[in-house]
């Protein structure tokens, strides 16, 4: 299945039932995007960097207890609260779908932040840091962020630039799963579907029809691009 | 113009009332001197900041508004006494408005200027501010009209502008008085910014019309500027911000504080200027009222926001109110406190209205619990936002706290000078008001003085 | 209309009457905001296999490499092992290639040992001082000198004893910490090692197995794991665990067994009782294995659910359900772990849970176990010959040390007394990358390079059905003036000539490789075998075809396995400490990479420090807060570690994961968190001895102050999922 580029939607489809809480995304998206390292103090006053977090909640008293993980990323708001209260434009919406980040606009008044319900903004709050040569290892494919500037998941937009990129060279449209995100690809049980959610073949338009399927904070509007899937046997009811 | 001799010569009404604009003393110094150091610690830890990186802060994911933003909507919230304050009392003809227009108005200016830089210094990127101004630059690229900081820009930049107009309008007569009693090189300056006005019949009605339509113009700014304000909260989806009360009750807030502030303004100057003979407890037993009712409101407001908010019980609202309630008990009591019962039971007196002292008391504390009530309406609810595996908490850091105290010392510092080298006294109106005849009239139990003859 | 709709109109007619005088430029506003998708293009990227070593795992990876450097590992599609996925260990490799702290060229000790402080020498100059240190011990059968290693597979294996077969008296210890070496104490460790179908079982029970954290191949019990929960259209894999904590792998499952430290076991005899009871056994595979129905009968008919129930500590509904469940869901597969392996009745008790998987029939069947038994060569060693040589250490029999691929001072509790042996030794020479807690002591140390840097052969040790050859090569050029150890070997060989240079005449590790590879891969021995071996390098390694099934032989009859024992007395130590590996660190190896510091822990969500985790009960009756700075005491030792308060957890188990508490290992390992192992206390008397590291008694005490605990969920807002509706 073969699509053009104008009637891309990217939806990403996560799935409760394979997620084990493992953090292989967490590294990746840190590996595959320059996210600038925090240390101990910075975790404590809230101001880690990373684009995706591992949301661990408890539920119930020993012996009953349970702990339930949800990876949480930046949901690609089709109505995007982050976005109309930017003063600048920084954040702003694709014809793809994608709430997009542009750094160099971005002035720093935070507004974004907190107009994101899912809290998935993340602040340069200093200038980054690599002590030598652990520089080296930063992607040229991506820019480094300096302080004052906020940033988050871009559904690995670099990804989806080169895959365009290598489609047209060979003069054709993307393949469904041709574009991985970092996270997607590395995610051991493969709780991670990323694709073009207006393909209704593809595998993540297939996944979003399941039953188990929600979204976060449906009754605020947002519309967001990342679909959950509810983990479910017995001990999981819905 | 009725040159009718009353109690006091024309000139030694003058005198008295221009005594603020005598040459400085020593205390005067000491006391600019101060000021200015407590500025310059402000500006040293805005150098870090800038220099550094919003790490130097308190601010965090999810408390990414601070005491920057607090300071802001408390300066803006001051900023209402003046301007709003003298134009409601202009066209409602409150004769004894008088004597604190001057003093109100000055306030406005300084406070929305103080104001204006906390955006600024709140900015992570604060060196490229401009981007937020409308201004053609060759990538044709605008800021976003759609954002409130968008409009706050705009209502922030006519609300400095329009009261500085209202302010330097209304001194005009006042200018050319102090033009006409200095010398030399002041004589040039007062005499330019006095723009040729001489007193004759037709300028007094054209500054008359003039005061009136301005009065009229800056109660809507005004009114939408705090609105605005408010909306930059209102207009999101963060829980306990998410709030359609917030426009009005903003705007109340924003009164209540400033009225507060004009009446501590009022104590202040009087006593340093030795003005007893002009403001008269008169004056402050009107404040104190309007400043009674607002309180009124505000706490109407503030009722009706919370009991909406318990009565309602959404999980994500009542959790954030609970947080407050919580861990910002001993504030939430303070605010209860200085907003609602102190002031409402206090002002109820006529002693204490006409009470200095009370009355310093009573204003500093509202506005200290207003200060507190920015707080609280800022924190709390970014604390414990929609998401709680990352809920957090909110301390100032010491560059946030001095630069929040400098703005404090500025404003002073700013006042200072301008009692310096303007009238603090309007004194074309209360001269106007002092020739009038004065009549006294039965209401109730009270004798009220009021003016016949005013049109 | 809608809230954004309503701003938009707002906004917009606010912004014509603002712009009315210039709206020419306004037009371009959104095509200039979004960048053109036939923009810049990025710079193109080459990419190249080779293998983790973060883990003794083998997964396959691909690393990126665009303008000479590295710059991200991903996961080898081709790889059977892997199939593309990694972990975040896997990913963080990266950072050791360009680590700050890596050491760059040869180093003398200069300074006092253990200070740190060395000269920095001449690669000429290392080798002469190894050839010399080596000298005395060749054709001598005193025992004189050891060389430290981690268990070796495949050429480093061979290439080893090549090196040490002329070293007649050198010990040769092959060991470390969580190496699972119960395995092959098992009744079935003499198949190979286990691979577990975890994707086409049914029904899975984990005895202490955190299959998908640490336990033999994460990544790829991990692949199978999220096939077993989803990938079939009818079929939802459900999952039971049993054991005392509450790990990332039991959080996963969909019931939770609370089971007493070291009584897993008694479930899986319930599950025998029943299966036979109902006549739902294997009765073919008991045969193959000797065992006699009635006889198992006997052994387990005590073990109704009211005694399982009672020797387990979980309430008797659950246990009932899952007895249920595994006998009527087929196929049903059991998994026996590190944590019922490290208690002190081990032997026994990992011989319950494979007596189930025998009597299920689970060898070599669809959702069951299959064994690939290795052909390559394997040296590994136990912790008994560990005690022999710390023995010899103590008594001044070693004059010499080679220390590779290990980190015995940190990974051996003091209690071992392997720190206080390893001192009197006279010459340790390293071959660390790092300035790590043993490479501190040593008196030479000739660096190796980075795996990244590096040529090798990697053997799954579990996880793969077929025989795989996983391949390393340098993807870039060494970025320091280091040296490969087995380059060093093969250095070393020729500088002390004779029959040794003769036997090892390879001028590289890679020429030695090439020539150990073509004897175990068919196809490098046909046609052009260079080609062949850069076609293999290409694709990651050597994928052999599926192995035979392995064949079982006749089981000893299981036996019942006694109560666990546990170190110190319990009126002094009143709780059970249990010491699991970190999934970011697994035994400390990774922890001086700063992605793994800040990845936060999947459970206390905990970034850059350890912790002691500590059921809520059971703080609130010693007083104990989140975040409190505790002692906690053993017979052994006394360490502080700030408290999480951890739901899932016995109230008389208190936990701490391994991997921090390092005296060195660069900046960001040295001195952050506290090594657990100080409280190990040794069982005496165990037939099998090794680390048990979930059989010690501690004492908690708080000390009133704040601990250095930063953890990335919010503890109450941790138990608020409601407000998510999750
Ligand atoms: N003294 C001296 N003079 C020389 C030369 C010399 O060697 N010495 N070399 C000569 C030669 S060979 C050349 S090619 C010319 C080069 O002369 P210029 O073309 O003037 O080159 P620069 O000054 O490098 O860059 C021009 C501007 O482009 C901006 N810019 C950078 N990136 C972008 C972008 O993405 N978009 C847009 N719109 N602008 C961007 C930069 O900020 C800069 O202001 O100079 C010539 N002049
Ligand atoms: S999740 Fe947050 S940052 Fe992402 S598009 Fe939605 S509102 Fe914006
Ligand atoms: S922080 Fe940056 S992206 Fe966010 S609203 Fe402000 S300028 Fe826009
Ligand atoms: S899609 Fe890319 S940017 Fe977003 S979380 Fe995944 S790896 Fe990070
Ligand atoms: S890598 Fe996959 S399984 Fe692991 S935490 Fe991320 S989404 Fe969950
Ligand atoms: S499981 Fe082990 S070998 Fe595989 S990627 Fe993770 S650390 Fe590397």
């Amino acid at each position: 299945m073969t699509t053009e580029a104008k009637d891309i939607r990217w939806g990403m489809v996560i799935d409760l039932d394979r997620c084990t809480g493992c953090g292989a995304c967490v590294t990746a998206c840190q590996a595959e995007n320059n996210i600038a390292l925090t240390d101990q103090q910075g975790f404590a006053q809230g101001r880690n960097l990373q684009w995706l977090r591992i949301e661990r909640y408890w539920e119930g008293e020993f012996p009953h207890v349970r702990a339930r993980f949800l990876p949480m990323l930046c949901q690609h708001c089709d109505d995007a609260p982050c976005e109309p209260v930017c003063p600048v434009y920084a954040s702003y919406h694709t014809a793809e779908g994608l709430n997009g980040q542009v750094y160099n606009r971005c002035v720093g008044t935070r507004y974004c932040a907190n107009n994101c319900p899912y809290a998935v903004r993340v602040f340069n709050f200093t200038d980054p840091s690599w002590p030598e040569p652990l520089e080296q290892q930063l992607s040229p494919d991506i820019t480094v962020r300096s302080r004052g500037v906020m940033e988050k998941c871009s559904f690995c937009i670099q990804r989806i630039r080169r895959g365009k990129e290598e489609a047209k060279l060979e003069n054709r449209g993307l393949r469904d799963g041709e574009v991985q995100p970092a996270c997607a690809q590395t995610c051991p049980p493969g709780a991670i579907s990323f694709g073009n959610l207006d393909d209704p073949n593809s595998r993540v338009a297939r996944m979003a029809r399941s039953p188990r399927r929600f979204r976060l904070f449906e009754d605020l509007g947002t519309e967001p691009s990342v679909i959950y899937l509810k983990g479910g046997g017995h001990e999981h009811p819905g | 113009m009725n040159t009718r001799d009353k109690t006091y010569s024309a000139a030694r009404m003058n005198e008295a009332m221009l005594s603020s604009m005598q040459p400085p003393t020593l205390r005067w110094y000491l006391l600019a001197l101060v000021l200015g150091a407590v500025v310059a610690v402000g500006l040293y830890a805005f150098t870090v900041q800038l220099t550094t990186g919003m790490v130097v802060t308190g601010i965090n994911r999810p408390v990414m508004w601070g005491l920057y933003i607090i300071s802001f909507v408390f300066w803006v919230g001051l900023s209402h006494s003046g301007t709003m304050v003298s134009a409601i009392l202009r066209l409602s003809q409150a004769s004894w408005r008088r004597p604190i227009l001057r003093g109100a108005e000055a306030m406005t200016v300084f406070s929305i200027a103080v104001a204006g830089l906390f955006p600024l210094i709140h900015l992570g990127r604060n060196w490229i501010f401009y981007y937020l101004i409308p201004y053609p630059s060759q990538y044709g690229l605008w800021p976003n009209f759609r954002s409130p900081l968008l409009f706050d820009m705009v209502a922030i930049n006519t609300y400095i502008i329009g009261s500085g107009i209202f302010l330097y309008i209304g001194m005009l007569p006042d200018l050319a008085l102090v033009r006409d009693r200095s010398t030399g090189w002041r004589r040039k300056i007062y005499g330019l910014l006095a723009i040729g006005w001489r007193g004759t019949a037709e300028q007094w009605r054209v500054f008359s019309r003039g005061s009136t339509l301005l009065a009229c113009l800056i109660i809507p700014v005004a009114v939408s500027v705090h609105s605005i304000v408010a909306w930059d909260f209102a207009v999101t989806l963060v829980p306990g911000w998410h709030s359609t009360i917030f426009a009005p009750y903003f705007v109340i807030g924003a009164i209540t504080s400033g009225v507060a502030a004009v009446i501590t303004l009022m104590i202040v100057i009087r006593k340093a200027f030795k003005l007893e003979e002009f403001l008269l407890p008169l004056h402050f037993d009107n404040m104190s009222k309007l400043l009674l009712a607002v309180c009124l409101l505000w706490s109407y407001f503030y009722f009706a926001e919370v009991f909406t908010t318990w009565y309602g019980h959404k999980p994500i609202e009542w959790e954030w109110f609970s947080y407050m309630h919580d861990h910002y008990g001993l504030a939430l009591f303070i605010m209860i406190l200085g907003n609602t019962i102190v002031p409402i039971v206090g002002l109820c007196f006529r002693r204490v209205r006409r009470s200095t002292a009370a009355l310093l008391g009573i204003t500093l504390l509202v506005n200290v619990a207003m200060f507190i009530e920015r707080f609280l309406i800022v924190v709390p609810s970014l604390s414990h936002k929609n998401i709680p595996f990352i809920w957090g908490s909110y301390t100032p850091s010491w560059v946030e706290m001095s630069i929040a105290l400098a703005a404090f010392a500025l404003f002073f510092l700013l006042y200072t000078l301008f009692t310096k080298f303007f009238p603090i006294l309007a004194i074309t109106d209360v001269r106007e008001q002092e020739e009038a005849l004065i009549g006294q009239q039965q209401l109730g139990r009270a004798r009220v003085e009021t003016l016949v003859n005013e049109e | 209309m809608k809230r954004r709709s309503f701003l938009q109109l707002s906004g917009m007619s606010l912004a014509t009457s603002m712009l009315a005088g210039c709206r020419k430029g306004n037009e371009k506003l959104l095509p200039f905001l979004v960048p053109p998708d036939d923009g810049i293009s990025p710079g193109t990227a080459n990419y190249y296999a080779s293998t983790c070593r973060q883990c003794p795992a083998g997964c396959g990876i691909l690393v990126r490499v665009s303008e000479g450097r590295a710059k991200k590992i991903e996961g080898n599609p081709r790889h059977p092992l892997n199939q593309g996925k990694l972990c975040a260990r896997g990913q963080a490799m990266l950072q050791e290639l360009y680590h700050p702290d890596r050491i760059k060229q040869p180093l003398a000790r200069s300074g006092p040992r253990g200070s740190g402080e060395y000269t920095p020498i001449s690669w000429d100059a290392a080798l002469q001082q190894l050839a010399e240190d080596l000298a005395p011990y060749r054709q001598s059968s005193s025992a004189g000198m050891a060389l430290l290693t981690a268990p070796l597979r495949g050429s480093m294996a061979t290439l080893t004893q090549d090196f040490l077969r002329h070293f007649p008296g050198a010990t040769h210890l092959a060991w470390e910490p969580l190496h699972p070496e119960w395995l092959a104490e098992g009744m079935l460790g003499e198949l190979g090692s286990p691979d577990y179908d975890i994707e086409n079982t049914q029904y899975l029970l984990s005895f202490g197995a955190d299959f998908l954290e640490s336990h033999l191949s994460p990544v790829r019990y991990g692949q199978g794991f999220g096939q077993f929960r989803q990938a079939r259209p009818t079929i939802r894999g459900r999952f039971s665990y049993i054991g005392p904590r509450l790990s990332m792998t039991a959080a996963s499952a969909d019931r939770w067994l609370p089971a007493k430290s070291g009584s897993e076991w008694a479930l899986a005899l319930g599950i025998a009782r029943r299966l036979l009871q109902t006549n739902r056994q294997d009765p073919a595979a008991m045969q193959a294995a000797g065992l006699s129905a009635a006889e198992i009968a006997n052994l387990v008919a005590a073990f109704d659910e009211a005694k399982v129930a009672e020797i387990t500590g979980v309430n008797l509904a659950d246990i009932r359900t899952t007895i249920d469940e595994a006998v009527s869901i087929s196929p049903a597969l059991a998994i026996v772990g590190e944590m019922v392996a490290w208690q002190s009745n081990a032997p026994a008790a990992i011989a319950a849970v494979e007596l189930l998987n025998v009597m299920l029939g689970n060898l070599n069947k669809a959702g069951g176990i299959y064994y690939s038994p290795t052909s390559s060569a394997q040296l590994s060693s136990g912790y008994g010959d560990l005690q022999r040589l710390i023995g010899q250490m103590e008594q001044g029999q070693l004059q010499l040390a080679l220390v590779y691929g290990s980190n015995p001072v940190y990974s051996l509790p003091p209690s071992s007394q392997f720190q206080q042996a390893f001192a009197k030794v006279p010459r340790i020479v390293s071959f660390a990358s790092f300035l790590d807690d043993t490479s501190r002591q040593a008196d030479l140390i000739l660096p190796g390079h980075s795996n990244l840097e590096s040529w090798g052969d990697i053997i799954p040790p579990a996880g793969v059905r077929s025989e795989v050859i996983g391949l390393m090569q340098p993807v870039v050029k060494p970025l320091h003036d280091t040296l490969a150890f087995p380059d060093l070997l093969l250095a070393a060989a020729k500088a002390l000539g004779g029959e040794l240079a003769q036997e090892l005449p390879q001028n590289s590790y890679l020429e030695y490789l090439e020539t150990d590879l073509t004897k175990r891969i068919p196809a490098l021995s046909t046609g052009d075998s260079r080609q062949q071996l850069d076609r293999l390098l290409q694709q990651g390694g050597w994928f052999g075809p599926e192995s035979e099934p392995a064949r079982l032989g006749r089981l000893m009859p299981a036996k019942l396995p006694d109560e666990a024992e546990f170190a110190g007395a319990a009126e002094q130590f009143p709780l059970q400490l249990q010491i699991y590996p970190s999934i970011n660190y697994y035994d400390g190896r990774s922890s001086h990479l700063p992605w793994l510091q800040q990845l936060p822990d999947p459970m206390s969500t905990a970034v850059w420090g350890s912790w002691l985790e500590i059921n809520p009960q059971t703080a609130a009756q010693l007083g104990i807060a989140q975040g409190e700075l505790v002692e906690v005491s053993s017979a052994a030792g006394s360490i502080q570690l700030p408290a999480v308060l951890y739901p899932g957890l016995r109230p008389e188990v208190v936990a701490c994961p391994l991997g921090q508490g390092h005296s060195g290992g660069g900046r960001y390992a040295e001195g952050r968190g506290t090594n657990p192992l100080q409280l190990l206390a040794q069982l005496e008397n165990l037939p099998q001895p090794r680390l048990n590291l979930g059989a010690t008694r501690v004492r908690i005490k708080p000390l009133a102050q704040a601990g250095a605990l930063a953890t990335s969920g919010h503890p109450e807002g941790s138990y608020r999922r409601e407000l998510l509706g999750l």
